[in-house]
């Protein structure tokens, strides 16, 4: 086969930006210039921490959403309305749960006008590739998850699509199953004959890219933009414990850790100018505390990608827990390894009521904190409404959205015993 | 109000499929002989009993074919002997259903429009809440009048209102849920018919229909309950000394009254309770059972609801074919739709690269069809405006001083109806609580309490007056029990689906911490049903004002009795053909009603939503 750069280009993003209003009639952007192109022939697998925007970004090449600026173009041709040639696998199935196996592949052949022999050839062929015979009049609900992703990926082969696209196909079902997924899933396109001739996937798991992609684009948060297009040159079949496959793993997963925990600070809060507010994580304090915990009772120190396993966490929500306990001071991120400061295993170690004092000491290092600490002190009978609240948080950080920080800085003050929130009456109020 | 209906709905896992033959084969019961067993196996007695009820259809639209075109009698003539009494059910029966499939054409072409067009959304959503909250009953005297004019010979005038009246009595609620379940379809499925060019006929036929079935179904069961009332009212309508009823078995109820004929009052209320209960096993259960494929969660229940007539029908060989014959149909006509309106979408780019770019379904209906919706939407404005200028007009012509009196029966009867709501929510909360914590109870309560809700009150209004009077109750109050009558079975229905809901491990606890009995019913039960409570009270309330209309002015042995009240006004000028006071009256009534809605049952369910959402 000719080298992949020298295929044709079936797809591609130029300047592709997404932005929508927030409550607070702001601007929020989601994808910042995106511009990326899919030939003929590989798989693409786009990764990113948690709202990056990378299943926005597929749902924008796909046509489904039009982006707020730049054009998708399909065969050097602008795209308006649904991008020809796609064929979509959906995180959650998408199924139609009132038909069964065979019904659900044969109502998107419907559209095709086909003759009722090629329709019921194409119907029971696909079955037969994604292994699904004996399950034909078995309705979604019937069958496990596996085999439901299965019924969706046989519904996208049954349109001959020239582009196979999957958002995060394989989240929803346990480990062992992704895993066989992905393996029939290359022997398939392997003998697809181009029909998909080439896959864009959405995926959260290093692996599971590392696995499967030719290209591995690395997505960056708020806004989403590609940190990084990665070659991915591994020989197939690929194996998950060679020495190499692993390598790559460790360097995709520096790449993201990089990015998302910078080792060099962020430059000190300059008292003479304003202070840096900090965007806070969607994370529970009870996360936090537990991680800190965790982190104590095994070693004090440990990488991030490692910890994600063993604490039960998705990758990307275990990067939000760790980035909010360095924020607090109790550990420390060297490359992509955490560490626990003497802070942190000192907290570790305290009773529930020792903990909650330095959990509000803490806070009160945040700027975002202290501000709206002194706001709420300095206003008429010490309450702020929560809607006042919310303005604020839009203000000092705009590129957030206010709903979720709101809840964050809810749930962390409410544990440090910093403010109080009454939910009747929209409070905000000091403990 | 949909979800919280569909909440009610029995939890089940019935699929639509045909039993599976793995199951043991049941052992032979004494009295199932083998002959027996194997006839209904085979399907054979399916097919008989579709057959059968096949031509009872016919029959049926004959003979009601016969009765509408009959010649317009100065009053009506029935006949209180029990024999003609499958006459009259089926008259009555007749008239709800051509009603219900009236609704059900209105309530998809309605919903429809107003989930897809969203310029009409802004004005079809708060027509149908107007619409919802106005007492229709109000403008029966006028529909009567104005349909009898119409075909003055025969009795299609008369027919025509009776199901113009229980359509009104039917629509919203069912058109709300389609509605809303058109509006909630899951961003994935909706995706999926995106990205597989699905067209407008394909996306109704396979993703929104089967969706909102559930819903629909759940709502055309409590419209069909509903509708009965108004039947009854319709039925026994009479003006001054022109009588406007007809055959059916609310009339028979009140000729009977008339004529003082307690067997026959007793019969007519056993054939409504037969017409119910009927309507129930073998049309509303079967189509509850086989509408569960259609649910979107994957969660197995414990308890699976069962319909025999379903199972019956599954073994006709008829309706197997019917159906195989049904979606080969549906399929062509997909085709045919997109073949007529859209080019068949091309998933290969590579072959003819210089073709323009394939667009979605949504631009080229736009492109297509675009001027009907428009064209609908101006026609609508027109007539609302139109509509609007008479209705200011009349009410122009009320003077202040009237209004004022208007306001002060307005109130009264607002405090009759709170007072029936208390009273209803006093004994119906512990009875529920009672009936719904025992399964026990449920079992043997549930049915009764579902067909008391579906039964008519006005048909018993008679017999109520009577021990009324007899105990020389003033009708001020009596009316009070009147509305009670019809509404306290929404709470006692709410409530027992409320308390069956409580979470068992919540229970335990309470009886593993020794929780006495009143804190138990303040702390646990009466938070956790409170969702279901509130759904009761506005159902509840809804149904009382309406009432009002028939509770505070009513006909008994030739007497008029009157409570002051809006209800009575709303009638005295119907009958009276005083139009300016009535849309005063109306006015005020659907005023009320919306204000209640506002500041009292919205905020009530935002509370029972949030803080009392126990799946939460």
């Amino acid at each position: 086969m000719e080298p992949i750069d020298q295929q044709p280009v079936l797809l591609s993003s130029v300047d592709v930006s997404h932005r929508f209003p927030m409550p607070n009639g702001k601007m929020m952007t989601v994808l910042d210039n995106i511009t990326m192109e899919i030939r003929k022939g590989e798989i693409i697998c786009l990764i990113g921490p948690s709202g990056c925007g990378k299943s926005t970004y597929l749902r924008i090449l796909a046509g489904l959403i039009p982006p707020t600026s730049g054009q998708v173009l399909a065969r050097g041709k602008k795209v308006s309305g649904l991008t020809p040639g796609v064929a979509m696998v959906f995180q959650m199935f998408a199924l139609f749960p009132w038909m069964t196996v065979s019904e659900n592949i044969q109502s998107v052949l419907v559209p095709l006008a086909l003759p009722k022999e090629e329709m019921q050839h194409r119907v029971s062929s696909v079955i037969k590739i994604v292994g699904l015979e004996g399950f034909e009049e078995a309705y979604p609900r019937e069958i496990s998850g596996g085999m439901k992703q299965r019924v969706g990926i046989a519904r996208g082969l049954a349109v001959q699509p020239e582009l196979l696209f999957m958002d995060e196909p394989f989240s929803a079902v346990d480990a062992l199953t992704a895993e066989s997924l992905r393996a029939d899933l290359i022997d398939i396109w392997d003998e697809a004959e181009g029909q998909p001739a080439s896959i864009v996937m959405v995926s959260h798991d290093i692996k599971e890219v590392v696995y499967m992609a030719d290209r591995i684009v690395v997505f960056s948060a708020n806004p989403g933009r590609i940190r990084t297009v990665v070659q991915n040159r591994l020989a197939r079949p690929r194996d998950y414990r060679a020495p190499e496959f692993l390598a790559m793993v460790d360097y995709i997963h520096d790449v993201i850790t990089q990015n998302e925990l910078p080792d060099v600070p962020p430059p000190p809060v300059s008292t003479a100018s304003q202070p840096i507010y900090e965007p806070l994580p969607p994370v529970s304090s009870s996360d936090v505390v537990s991680f800190v915990e965790y982190l104590d009772s095994h070693g004090g120190q440990g990488d991030v990608f490692v910890l994600a396993h063993e604490f039960g966490k998705e990758f990307s929500n275990l990067i939000n827990i760790v980035k909010s306990a360095e924020m607090l001071d109790f550990i420390d991120t060297p490359k992509q390894r955490t560490v626990l400061t003497a802070l942190g295993h000192r907290f570790a170690n305290m009773d529930i009521d020792e903990q909650k004092i330095i959990w509000k000491q803490q806070l009160l290092t945040l700027s975002i904190f202290r501000t709206i600490y002194a706001e709420v002190q300095s206003s008429r009978n010490g309450i702020m409404l929560d809607d006042e609240v919310r303005e604020r948080l839009a203000q000092l950080l705009p590129n957030e959205n206010p709903e979720f920080t709101f809840d964050t800085l809810i749930n962390w003050a409410r544990f440090g015993n910093l403010l109080a929130f009454d939910e009747d009456s929209d409070e905000v109020s000091l403990q | 109000m949909q979800e919280t209906l569909e909440n009610q709905s029995p939890e089940t896992s019935v699929r639509g499929s045909r039993p599976r033959s793995s199951r043991p084969s049941p052992p032979v019961v004494f009295g199932q002989s083998g002959i027996a067993m194997a006839f209904y196996k085979s399907g054979a007695l399916a097919d008989i009993v579709i057959i059968l009820g096949v031509l009872g259809i016919f029959y049926g639209i004959i003979q009601a074919g016969r009765e509408w075109t009959g010649i317009l009698r100065p009053t009506v003539l029935i006949d209180l002997s029990f024999r003609a009494l499958p006459r009259y059910t089926l008259f009555s029966l007749i008239r709800g259903l051509a009603a219900y499939g009236i609704s059900l054409l209105f309530t998809i072409i309605y919903g429809y429009w107003a989930a897809k067009d969203r310029l009409a959304e802004k004005l079809l959503v708060p027509i149908l809440d107007i619409l919802q909250s106005i007492p229709v009953l109000g403008f029966m005297p006028g529909v009567v009048l104005a349909l009898v004019s119409l075909f003055p010979h025969s009795n299609v005038g008369l027919e025509l209102a009776a199901v113009f009246m229980i359509f009104t009595g039917q629509a919203w609620n069912m058109t709300f849920s389609f509605y809303n379940s058109l509006k909630s379809v899951p961003q994935y499925l909706q995706e999926a018919g995106s990205i597989y060019r699905f067209n407008w006929w394909q996306r109704l036929t396979q993703i929104e229909l089967p969706y909102s079935a559930v819903g629909l179904i759940w709502n055309s069961m409590m419209s069909m309950a509903g509708g009965w009332f108004f039947l009854m009212v319709t039925e026994s309508f009479q003006l001054g000394n022109r009588d406007f009823r007809l055959p059916g078995i609310g009339s028979y109820m009140s000729v009977a009254v008339e004529k003082g004929n307690v067997p026959a009052m007793a019969g007519a209320v056993v054939a409504m309770i037969i017409m119910i209960v009927m309507l129930d096993q073998l049309l509303w259960r079967p189509l509850v059972v086989w509408a569960q494929k259609f649910r979107i969660e994957d969660t197995s229940q414990e308890e699976s609801m069962q319909s025999w007539f379903l199972d019956l029908l599954r073994h006709s060989h008829m309706l197997r074919w019917i159906g195989n014959i049904n979606a080969a149909v549906g399929r062509r006509f997909a085709t045919m739709t997109s073949v007529l309106f859209q080019r068949a979408p091309r998933y290969m780019t590579g072959a003819a690269s210089e073709a323009p770019n394939d667009t979605s379904p949504a631009t080229h209906r736009r492109s297509f069809l675009s001027f009907v919706p428009r064209l609908l939407f101006i026609l609508l404005v027109g007539v609302l405006a139109v509509a609007l200028v008479q209705v200011v007009r009349l009410l122009a012509t009320v003077r202040i001083s009237e209004w004022l009196r208007l306001l002060r029966s307005d109130l009264l009867t607002l405090a009759r109806v709170i007072v029936a709501v208390v009273l209803g929510t006093l004994w119906a909360l512990p009875a529920g609580l009672r009936i719904g914590l025992s399964p026990r109870l449920s079992k043997i309560m549930q049915p009764i309490v579902q067909v008391a809700a579906s039964f008519p009150a006005p048909m018993l209004f008679p017999a109520v007056i009577l021990v009324l009077t007899k105990l020389n109750v003033r009708i001020g109050f009596g009316s009070i029990v009147l509305m009670l009558l019809g509404t306290q079975w929404y709470i006692l229905f709410n409530v027992i689906a409320g308390a069956q809901a409580i979470p068992s491990d919540l229970k335990e606890a309470a009886a593993s911490y020794h929780i006495t009995a009143r804190q138990r019913f303040w702390s646990l039960y009466l938070p956790a049903v409170f969702p279901y409570l509130v759904t009761g009270w506005v159902t509840a309330t809804g149904g009382a004002w309406n009432a009002s209309i028939v509770a505070e002015l009513v006909t008994f042995r030739g007497q008029t009795l009157r409570a002051q009240g809006i209800g009575s006004i709303i009638s005295e000028a119907a009958f009276g053909a005083k139009f300016g006071e009535l849309a005063a009256a109306i006015f005020l009534m659907a005023l009320t009603v919306v204000l209640i809605n506002r500041f009292v049952w919205r905020p009530l369910y935002a509370i029972a939503s949030t803080r009392y959402n126990i799946s939460k």
